[in-house]
């Protein structure tokens, strides 16, 4: 843990980042950036600035996608994530993600948040019952479902999915948890009970969170990065960020000027 | 006229159009179970022919039909789901995937005679399995397969990818991945695809003709390298090859015929449907 004005180690260097898509949708140019250790990290800015682009690098779901183009590093307790024969299933345990829109997988709440480590290859029975335990009150979710862990994850709220794939991703004992919009399609309440999660789960882990607004970024960014267009505008402590920007893009952005 | 009339009109006549669909394929069952019905007895179904096949029973004929079936499953079942996990799954868009898919069309086209002589040459000559159960199973398995990879390939592709994004992202490798999650979820469809390829296969004639029928063998097969009779050859032999045939046994089995190709098609609906019912996204 950090305390405050401490510098904090960074887990994730990010070093002049480029990546392109092959139909020239969304890319990254030259970014370079830290993410902190046990800090909420939050990448923010307009849509197709390229924040879920960087997100699916960081832990290299981009192998499966069209990209064109792939330059720069990006080191991971300082190894380059980005090196060919780099263990990408072993990055992906370590790195999670959770997604905008929850997705359950068709089969029960249990086996959802125990589904990593079977892949993984735990058997022991014990061991998955301590970890969906765990996890679920990690999320904030076992109060409310503890008494039907059987049921099929469809059969709950949306906010409770979210929290279920949080859940899951948890169960992994990741070190870096990415979340892409994880609140865009809930209410409220939902969100905050996720916000508040996040507050709890920062000392443990590394968070790195694409907020669904510009005031929920402000509300939780320990370190704040502004995307535009690909290029990272401007990048600080959340405070410093959201009240006195230093670039007049990113001023505009916050101020509601555009995006 | 009013635009609610010309509706009204336009929805009556398509109606109209459909019932026509159902009408033939009524009218087939309905005649050939009247025709037919008379003739079905169990020493119908359990009984050697007699007497030039103008008595007895179709047992080896059924015996020969289900090893076929059978048979025609072993054969494209694991090819046919093989090719359609390659082609849903592992394979980039490129000029080799497109020729393999351009072969399954074509391979579709194919009328079934040309089957037959492509089992008369390789199977029963030239790899020289004689005309036997294994020639003809690995025949049917061939024509069986366009259908079933194509079928069990929209199945698998009808599965979200956002379960296979989710699956990578929890460590999973592709394999993990197919078999736990996208395979699972796209059985129903692929089995009700097997089952609508293999059933059509059980109905040919063409394709048996040079590569497993026998005209007349009133013993059952001791082995798959055996000769058999089989339904829809033997319906062909007493419906043209065989004068003074009784009518009600030429009905009888095609009634036979019908009713294991109609079971086989329901249960495909049923399997469907049952599951449609159980899925979640």
């Amino acid at each position: 843990m950090t305390t405050p004005g401490a510098t904090p180690e960074p887990k994730i260097q990010i070093l002049d980042l480029a990546v392109a898509y092959s139909d020239g949708t969304e890319s990254l140019q030259g970014i370079t950036m830290d993410i902190y250790a046990h800090q909420i990290n939050v990448l923010f800015g307009p849509a197709g600035g390229g924040k879920s682009t960087l997100l699916r690098t960081l832990n290299r779901l981009n192998d499966q996608a069209d990209v064109a183009l792939q330059r720069g590093q990006i080191l991971l307790d300082g190894e380059d994530i980005l090196e060919r024969d780099y263990d990408v299933i072993q990055l992906r345990r370590r790195v999670g993600i959770v997604f905008a829109r929850p997705v359950p997988l068709p089969m029960s709440i249990y086996e959802n948040v125990v589904y990593g480590l079977r892949l993984a290859g735990v058997k022991d029975k014990a061991q998955l019952d301590a970890a969906v335990e765990r996890t679920l009150k990690q999320a904030v979710l076992w109060d409310e479902i503890a008494d039907r862990l059987g049921d099929s994850a469809y059969a709950l709220s949306g906010g409770q999915q979210q929290r279920l794939c949080l859940a899951r991703s948890l169960a992994l004992q990741p070190e870096v948890i990415m979340l892409d919009e994880p609140t865009s399609g809930l209410d409220p309440i939902s969100t905050f009970k996720v916000e508040q999660t996040l507050q709890n789960l920062k000392k443990d882990y590394t968070i790195l969170i694409v907020p669904h607004s510009v005031q929920q970024a402000a509300r939780i960014a320990d370190w704040a990065a502004f995307f535009l267009q690909g290029q990272l505008v401007e990048w600080g402590q959340g405070r410093q960020v959201f009240t006195a920007p230093k670039n007049r893009r990113t001023e505009e952005y916050i101020t509601g000027r555009f995006g | 006229m009013s635009r609610q009339l010309s509706q009204r009109i336009a929805f009556t006549l398509i109606t109209l159009v459909a019932g026509l669909v159902i009408l033939p394929i009524m009218a087939i069952i309905v005649y050939i179970a009247i025709e037919g019905l008379g003739a079905i007895s169990w020493s119908f179904l359990t009984e050697m022919p007699r007497d030039g096949m103008k008595a007895g029973g179709l047992l080896p004929a059924i015996v020969g039909t289900l090893a076929l079936t059978i048979g025609t499953a072993i054969v494209a079942v694991p090819i046919g789901m093989g090719g359609a996990i390659y082609l849903s799954e592992y394979a980039k868009d490129n000029a080799s995937t497109r020729a393999i898919r351009i072969a399954i069309i074509n391979l579709a086209g194919i009328p079934s005679v040309v089957y037959g002589l492509f089992g008369l040459g390789l199977f029963v000559i030239f790899l020289n399995f004689g005309t036997s159960i294994v020639a003809g199973s690995l025949t049917l398995g061939i024509m069986t397969l366009p259908v079933i990879i194509s079928t069990a390939e929209e199945a698998l592709r009808a599965v979200p990818q956002s379960f296979r994004l989710v699956s990578t992202s929890l460590g999973g490798t592709r394999w993990q991945t197919i078999r736990r999650v996208v395979l699972p979820q796209a059985l129903p469809g692929i089995i009700t695809g097997i089952i609508l390829g293999i059933e059509r296969a059980a109905g040919e004639t063409a394709p048996i003709l040079f590569t497993a029928a026998a005209f007349f063998l009133p013993q059952l097969p001791n082995s798959v390298f055996d000769q058999t009779m089989a339904l829809p050859y033997h319906l062909f032999v007493i419906s043209t090859q065989v004068p003074g045939m009784p009518l009600q046994i030429q009905y009888g089995t095609a009634l036979v015929l019908l009713t294991f190709v109609l079971s086989l098609n329901i249960i495909a609906t049923l399997i469907r449907r049952h599951y449609r019912q159980k899925r979640v996204w």
